[in-house]
């Protein structure tokens, strides 16, 4: 994760434009809106992850914009910004889970220290969410698996690659597995006695970040109460997977390039040269030469990461794999639900094999997952699927394949009141994805 | 010093102040960006932007003003004032900057917290050269920085501004080089890299 973004929601334009400033210099990316109505559209769009709500606006007032994003985007801060004479409504607003508030004019040392508060707390929240998912990634290790001309390719890929140390950049949509891929090649090499360490760039704030890759010396700052190894010098020997790398923070690309140049780095507060000696896979779902262009990527650090690269093929491109994957999911999830169901049904499986998957093998993962758990027979019907809609198997079958993603993914929207979080889990697929998919497909939550 | 002929970064005391004062703030924007500086009082009266409720001036449209004022050879402009400068969300503000842009402020006002004679005005100068380096950092696209020591370090309180050293880091050094090479600016002495 680079900057932060921050929607800030006042009816005042000067109060906008001078917050939107003086926040930018701070350096996060922000995004304004004249009302709670736009407010609400913005929130559809895009992520963001600090909403600066002004209480009192003209139409939608700050509270009510409040309750609504609580029940559709629970992961969003939200600070409301009053003035004096409305702490009372402040107070209440906390009560319905705002973070916290303001009074205006605010002293710049207060927002700054708030800001840093509500970012430490998310980097915590998603640094446990990763490491749930790391662990399921673990379980998931096994399910690599393919028939399809492909994955035949990736794999003799994989194993041509593995045997060498150069650094491998493994790209491709949400769900197809690169992790997997990362730990394939760290496996097939010589470096297999080694540690992995996993590294989700998009996970941190840059500052947590830094700490995160290189760890600190006691004393660096206020919190460091003990030196802590960060995670460059626990992969020394072994090979270093930093997912999302297409997230990080300019000024981390910088860190990073000096690290795979030198293979030296210092530990944050420490005067120390420290050698390491990893291999490199990189990750990332973006387009990083797109990146590059928009000025958001380095370009040297792209040629020194882009020395190897493949792309884990989606699985709409290699659909003869539906069938042995789901049966894989199957037994795993019967196994751990203890319920006697083993078969799919001819008729779940067309509806799979029709399907577009967007959300990749993760989405498909979800939906056996979900099918085992909600099905009442020992067999998986096309009712069990999240990805079963009768009245649309007819109309869909002449659309284009954006067409059969735009219209699932609003049907999933529909079905869980565009709750994003809940949404984005059933399709397979990050929140970041779904808003960028949101945004893409122009979908509006129906008023 | 190898600044292209005829660009230059100007300095725009808004009142009379000390020549001494000036001159450090022209020998650090010299060291940091290399850039030859010169004096112009462009603007000597800002009672446009004086908000009588707040008994400050708005920051904000000095800056607006000046951008139109600069002249050509001028890269970039910054104004030094002795008023207390907000923006309206805010309570105050140490200076501002237009974000990649070509005019910022810097103001003395809250930069005289607890200096006492006889180091005031020592202190006070290279506090207010601090800021003015910081300031016109923004104006070539540079943010606030994590790290204490740099200079775009953004400073809650006086401490911080005496903590922090009078030089850019090493990360925004190379993003100063990237934007200078994106404006296609060759200016800086090499020894600031």
């Amino acid at each position: 994760m680079g900057s932060t973004k921050i929607l800030i929601v006042d009816d005042e334009r000067i109060m906008r434009e001078s917050l939107a400033g003086w926040l930018e210099r701070d350096g996060h990316e922000v995004e304004t809106a004249p009302s709670g109505e736009t407010a609400l559209d913005l929130l559809k769009e895009s992520r963001f992850d600090i909403l600066l709500l002004d209480i009192k606006m003209e139409g939608m007032s700050g509270i009510e914009v409040l309750k609504h994003v609580r029940t559709t985007d629970p992961d969003v801060a939200v600070v409301m910004i009053t003035a004096y004479g409305s702490i009372s409504t402040a107070v209440e607003a906390m009560k319905i889970g705002a973070q916290d508030y303001l009074l205006k004019p605010f002293d710049p040392n207060e927002l700054g220290l708030l800001i840093d508060k509500i970012l430490n707390h998310q980097a915590q929240a998603r640094e446990n969410l990763f490491l749930k998912e790391e662990y399921k990634e673990r379980t998931r290790f096994e399910s690599m698996l393919g028939q399809s001309r492909t994955m035949q390719e990736v794999f003799r890929l994989i194993e041509d690659v593995a045997p060498a140390d150069s650094t491998v950049l493994i790209t491709g949509e949400t769900g197809t597995g690169k992790g997997l891929a990362a730990k394939a090649i760290h496996s097939h090499s010589p470096r297999c006695d080694g540690p992995f360490v996993v590294v989700n760039c998009g996970a941190f704030p840059e500052h947590l970040l830094e700490s995160e890759l290189f760890g600190y010396q006691k004393g660096a700052f206020t919190d460091a109460k003990t030196t802590k190894k960060g995670r460059l010098e626990l992969a020394h020997f072994g090979t270093l997977f930093l997912d999302e790398v297409g997230e990080i923070s300019m000024r981390m690309q910088i860190d990073l390039l000096r690290v795979l140049e030198d293979r030296v780095f210092y530990r944050v507060g420490g005067t120390q040269p420290i050698e390491v000696d990893f291999r490199i896979i990189a990750a990332t779902n973006r387009d990083l030469e797109t990146a590059i262009k928009g000025g958001t990527f380095r370009r040297d650090l792209y040629y020194r990461l882009h020395v190897i690269s493949f792309n884990m093929p989606p699985l709409r491109e290699r659909k003869e794999d539906i069938p042995l994957l789901a049966e894989h999911f199957l037994r795993r999830f019967s196994q751990e639900t203890n319920k006697q169901v083993d078969l799919i049904s001819r008729e779940a499986l067309d509806e799979m094999m029709l399907y577009e998957w967007p959300g990749n093998v993760r989405e498909l993962e979800n939906a056996i997952e979900r099918a085992v758990v909600v099905g009442k027979s020992h067999r998986i019907l096309p009712g069990d699927l999240p990805i079963f809609h009768p009245d649309h198997v007819a109309c869909l079958s002449d659309s284009t394949l954006k067409e059969v993603e735009r219209t699932h993914i609003a049907q999933i929207l529909d079905q869980y009141d565009w709750n994003i979080s809940r949404s984005a889990e059933a399709l397979g697929i990050d929140r970041t994805t779904l808003y960028s998919k949101i945004k893409r497909y122009q979908l509006r939550k129906p008023v | 010093m190898n600044a292209p002929s005829g660009q230059t970064l100007l300095i725009a005391p808004i009142q009379d102040l000390d020549i001494p004062l000036l001159e450090q703030i022209g020998r650090d924007i010299h060291r940091v960006y290399g850039f030859q500086t010169d004096i112009d009082g462009l603007l000597s009266d800002i009672r446009f932007s004086y908000d009588a409720e707040r008994d400050q001036y708005y920051s904000t449209p000095i800056l607006e003003k000046l951008q139109g004022l600069a002249p050509p050879h001028a890269l970039k402009v910054l104004a030094v004032t002795r008023e207390d400068l907000f923006i309206p969300i805010l309570t105050h503000v140490y200076g501002e900057a237009q974000l990649g842009g070509r005019a910022c402020i810097v103001s003395t006002f809250r930069l005289c917290e607890g200096v006492h004679a006889p180091l005031r005005k020592e202190t006070l100068y290279k506090r207010v050269a601090k800021e003015a380096v910081h300031e016109l950092g923004h104006t070539f696209n540079l943010r606030h920085c994590r790290d204490q020591s740099c200079i775009m370090h953004y400073c809650r309180t006086i401490k911080d501004v005496d903590r922090k050293s009078n030089e850019l880091c090493r990360y925004c050094k190379i993003l100063l080089d990237d934007e200078f090479e994106r404006l296609g600016l060759t200016g800086r002495v090499p020894s600031a890299r």
